[in-house]
C-alpha cells in the first residue's frame, strides 16, 4: 500500500479507528458485522466468542497461533482476500490482522520533507522496518502480547503511542512486502500472493484515489510510474515465488473455499493434538482435585491467623441471614486484612532515614519495581476495595472468564490489562495481585496465571489473593502446575460439591463459575459450606 | 527497628499486658515512611491509617466471643463465632482523633468519646480540660487512642477519667502506634490489667520527652504539615 494516502484513509492507522475493542458482553443478538467494514480489518482484533484454553494440564501453551501471510501489488485485492478468508473461516476464537502499514520505519526530518513533497519511496522495501515487523509477529505468534507501532500518515512518521494486541489464535498480516522478508517467512503457516494483472490494479488505484483520497490522475500516475511499478517488478513481483498458494485478485471464491478448508484443517488437527494432550480436558481433573485433602501446609497456601476476630467476621460473612449492607463491609474489611497479607510477601530492602527528631534509623522500603492487581470479574470486584485502602492509587486490570454452558471449560472473554502489564519488559519488573473471590475448580485462577505468564510476569511475583479455597478442588493442581505463584486465602473450606443452580441471576457468581447465556439454569461447582455466590451477595 | 541511638529498650522487659504487631519487613517499612521527616502530608495519612487498621484489628481479637452456629447459602450449617459485648472509641485530642477514621474503617458506626488533656503549666500534671463519653459507656468495652505514649501521664489520666465513669481497667485496651519503654513501664505498673496494643517499641525518650527515633509531632504532621 503507497504511503500516500488522503485523510479518509489516513484516519485507518490512527489509534482511534483501529481500535476494534473487543465486545465483552456475550451476547447472541445480532451484532453489525465487522468484515462489512475494511477499516476494522487494519490491525483489528476480531472475536466471535470467548478464548477457550490454549494450554495444557502442566500449564504451558499447547501450540503456536497460525499465522497467514498475504502479499500482493497495490490495490491487487489482498485485504479482500483477508476478510474473505476470515468469513469462510465462521465460529473461531480470536483473529489478529497485522498490516504491513504499521511498520513503516521512523523517518528522519529530511524524509519527512520528501514523503509531504511525494518524492519518498514508500513501496521500497527498506522502507519497512523488517525486523520490528517479525518480532512483533513472533511475539504473537508464541501467545505473548505486543505493541504494535502507530504509524501516521498525515504526519509522514513512527507515532509515539503503540497499539498492543494478544490473544490470538489466528493472524494475518497484509501488505505488498509481506512475503519479502525471510525472518517473517518463516513465521507463516500459510503463504497467500493475490495476483491480478498490472492493468487492473493500476485502473483500480486510480478509480480508489480519485474517489476516496481526492488525487489527481496525473499525481496518480506520476507516483505509479516512479514508485509503484518498478517496486512490484522488483520485489513485489518476484516474492510470489515463496507462496503456497496464488490467488486471483477477483472470482476467487474457489480459491477461499480451498484456504478457508486447509486453515480450518490445520486448526481441527492441532484442537485434537490438543485434547489428547489434555487426557480428558483439564477442567474436569481440575475439579476432581487430589485423591486425600491436603493439609493448609501440604497445599503451600498463606492462610490468615485464624483469630477470634476473623472467625467472627467470616461467621457473619457466611450466613446466609446477614444483611447486604453488612456483608459488603465486612468484605471490605477482610479483604483489606487479605490485601496486608499478602504485602508481607513482597520483598523489601533496607532504607536510612531522619525522622523529624532529627534521629537517623534504619528502616526498611519497599523493593518493588511496581507493583498492581488485576481482578477476574465479576467477583475479583470486592476484593479490589480492600488492595486499594493498602496500595495508593494502585493499576487494577481486569479479566473476565466465564465458564461455557455447555462444556464447562472457561473462556476468556475480556482482557484489559495495566500498563505495567502490557509492555513485556515492564511485566518481567511487575508484582501482582491477582483477585478471585474464591478457588473451586480452579479453572479460571489457571486461566488468569496463564495470561499473566503470557505476557511475561514471572511466577514468582503473582500473588492470588483469595477469601476462600475448596481443599479437595482445583487448588492442588493450580499449586503443583504453578508452585511459584503465592496464594493468599481467609480461610480454606473442605468441600467442593456440584450442584444445579436455577434461574439467571443466580448463576453469574464466582469468575469460574459464571455462565455464558444463564438460561433456566446450570450445573455449577460451589464451595462449601462456603459463602454463597459471594458476587451476587456484592453486588445484587 | 535499628537506630544510631543506643537502644534503652534492651534494658528494660516488655510487660505482660503489652502486645505488638508481629515485626515483618512489611511494618517496618510502613514506619519507615512515616518515621521519616520528607514523607509528604497524603503519604503520612495514608500509611498511618494501614497502621492503625493493624492495630485496631489486633485490639478486637482481645474482645470476648462466643460460639454461633448459622446456616450458609450453599445450605450447610458452620460453626462460628459471634461477637459478644459492646464497644466504643475513646481518642483523647487531639492527635487521638486521628486514629478515628481508622477505627470506623473496622468498627463500622462506633460511638466515639473525646478527652482533651493538657499540661497545666503551673504543676506541670496532666490536667483534664474536657471531656464527652458515650452515656452508657460503664457498659461497653473501650478503645483507648492516643498514637503516641511517652511518658504516659496523659494516657494514665485519660485511663483515671473512663474508669471514674464506671468502666472496669481490664474492659479498656489502649491503642497506640510507637511507646517508648518507660512509658510502658509506668503505664503497666499502674493499671497492670489494662492491655496496650502497640505498634513499635522504640529506643527511648530524649530530654526533651521525644520519642526517638519516633516520628515527632504525630497530630501536627497528621493535620497541619
Amino acid at each position: 500500500m503507497s504511503g500516500l494516502l488522503t485523510p479518509a484513509v489516513l484516519l485507518q492507522s490512527t489509534p482511534s479507528s483501529t481500535n476494534v475493542s473487543p465486545d465483552p458482553t456475550p451476547s447472541s443478538s445480532p451484532r453489525p458485522d465487522p468484515l462489512l467494514n475494511t477499516k476494522t480489518l487494519k490491525n483489528a482484533v476480531l472475536k466471535s466468542h470467548g478464548r477457550p484454553p490454549w494450554y495444557g494440564e502442566d500449564g504451558q501453551p499447547c501450540f503456536p497461533a497460525f499465522v497467514i501471510g498475504i502479499a500482493g501489488g497495490s490495490a491487487s485485492g489482498k485485504t479482500h482476500v483477508a476478510r474473505q478468508i476470515v468469513r469462510s473461516l465462521g465460529s473461531i476464537p480470536t483473529v489478529i490482522i497485522l498490516s504491513q502499514d504499521s511498520f513503516y520505519k521512523k523517518h528522519s526530518p529530511e524524509e519527512i520533507a520528501l514523503a509531504f513533497a511525494s518524492r519518498f519511496d514508500f513501496d521500497h522495501p527498506d522502507a519497512i522496518d523488517m525486523q520490528l515487523f517479525a518480532s512483533c509477529l513472533s511475539d504473537l505468534k508464541a501467545l505473548r502480547q505486543t505493541n504494535i507501532p502507530v504509524y501516521s500518515f498525515e504526519q509522514h512518521q513512527r507515532l509515539d503511542e503503540t497499539k498492543y494486541l494478544y490473544g490470538a489464535t489466528i493472524i494475518i498480516t497484509e501488505g505488498i512486502m509481506a512475503l519479502q522478508d525471510p525472518a517473517l517467512r518463516e513465521l507463516y503457516d500459510l503463504k497467500i500472493f493475490v495476483q491480478a494483472d498490472s492493468d487492473v490494479m493500476l485502473a483500480r488505484r486510480i478509480l480508489r484515489d480519485v474517489k476516496e483520497r481526492g488525487r489527481s490522475v496525473e499525481g496518480i500516475l506520476e507516483q505509479y510510474l516512479r514508485y509503484v511499478k518498478p517496486a512490484f517488478d522488483n520485489f513485489v513481483g518476484p516474492s510470489s515465488r515463496y507462496a503456497d498458494i496464488i490467488v486471483p485478485g477477483k472470482d476467487n471464491s474457489v480459491a477461499i473455499e480451498l484456504i478457508s478448508t486447509h486453515i480450518r484443517r490445520q486448526l481441527e488437527k492441532r484442537a485434537r493434538q490438543f485434547r489428547r494432550k489434555m487426557a480428558g480436558t483439564l477442567s474436569r481433573s481440575l475439579s476432581r482435585g487430589p485423591a486425600r485433602h491436603l493439609t493448609n501446609e501440604e497445599l503451600g497456601l498463606v492462610v490468615l491467623d485464624q483469630t477470634p476476630q476473623l472467625k467472627g467476621m467470616f461467621t457473619i460473612l457466611r450466613d446466609e441471614t446477614t444483611p447486604r449492607q453488612d456483608f459488603i463491609f465486612f468484605i471490605d474489611r477482610l479483604a483489606t486484612m487479605l490485601a496486608e497479607k499478602g504485602m508481607e510477601m513482597l520483598p523489601y530492602r533496607d532504607k536510612t532515614i531522619e525522622t523529624p527528631v532529627g534521629c537517623r534509623t534504619v528502616g526498611k522500603v519497599l523493593d518493588v519495581e511496581s507493583l498492581c492487581g488485576v481482578s477476574i470479574l465479576r467477583s475479583g470486584g470486592p476484593l479490589e476495595q480492600g488492595l486499594r485502602r493498602v496500595v495508593n492509587d494502585v493499576a487494577i486490570g481486569s479479566l473476565l472468564v466465564q465458564s461455557d454452558s455447555k462444556t464447562g471449560e472457561p473462556l476468556l472473554l475480556h482482557v484489559m490489562l495495566p500498563a505495567c502489564i502490557r509492555e513485556r519488559a515492564r511485566a518481567a519488573k511487575t508484582w501482582v495481585f491477582l483477585l478471585d473471590a474464591q478457588i473451586g475448580t480452579g479453572a479460571s485462577a489457571f486461566m488468569a496465571i496463564r495470561v499473566l505468564l503470557d505476557h511475561g510476569v514471572p511466577p514468582a511475583q503473582i500473588i492470588f489473593v483469595t477469601f476462600l479455597v475448596a481443599r479437595c478442588g482445583g487448588i492442588a493442581m493450580v499449586r503443583r502446575t504453578f508452585p511459584e505463584v503465592t496464594v493468599v486465602v481467609g480461610a480454606v473450606d473442605d468441600g467442593l460439591h456440584e450442584t444445579w443452580l436455577e434461574g439467571v441471576g443466580a448463576s453469574m457468581d464466582v469468575g469460574e463459575d459464571d455462565d455464558l447465556d444463564g438460561a433456566a439454569g446450570r450445573k455449577a461447582w460451589v464451595v462449601q459450606p462456603g459463602m454463597g455466590q459471594i458476587g451476587d451477595r456484592y453486588y445484587l | 527497628m535499628s537506630s544510631s541511638t543506643p537502644a534503652a529498650s534492651q534494658d528494660i522487659s516488655i510487660p505482660p499486658s503489652v502486645i505488638t504487631l508481629r515485626r515483618t519487613a512489611q511494618l517496618e517499612a510502613l514506619y519507615t515512611i512515616i518515621r521519616d521527616k520528607t514523607t509528604s502530608r497524603g503519604d503520612f495519612l495514608f500509611y498511618s491509617d494501614r497502621i492503625i487498621r493493624l492495630l485496631v484489628e489486633e485490639g478486637l481479637n482481645h474482645l470476648p466471643v462466643v460460639k454461633k452456629t448459622i446456616q450458609t447459602p450453599t445450605g450447610a450449617t458452620y460453626e462460628g463465632l459471634g461477637f459478644e459485648g459492646k464497644i466504643c472509641g475513646v481518642s483523647i485530642l487531639r492527635a487521638g482523633e486521628a486514629m478515628e477514621a481508622g477505627l470506623r474503617e473496622v468498627c463500622r458506626s462506633v460511638r466515639i468519646g473525646k478527652i482533651l488533656i493538657q499540661r497545666d503549666e503551673e504543676t506541670t500534671q496532666p490536667k483534664l480540660f474536657y471531656s464527652k463519653l458515650p452515656p452508657d459507656i460503664s457498659k461497653r468495652y473501650v478503645l483507648l487512642l492516643d498514637p503516641m505514649l511517652a511518658t504516659g501521664g496523659s494516657a494514665m489520666k485519660a485511663v483515671e477519667v473512663i474508669m471514674e465513669h464506671g468502666v472496669p481497667e481490664e474492659r479498656i485496651i489502649f491503642i497506640n502506634l510507637i511507646s517508648s519503654p518507660e512509658g510502658l513501664q509506668t503505664f503497666c505498673k499502674k493499671y497492670p490489667a489494662l492491655r496496650v496494643i502497640t505498634g513499635w517499641i522504640d529506643d527511648g525518650l530524649n530530654e526533651k520527652a521525644y520519642i526517638i527515633p519516633g516520628l515527632g509531632d504525630f497530630g501536627e504532621r497528621r493535620y497541619c504539615s
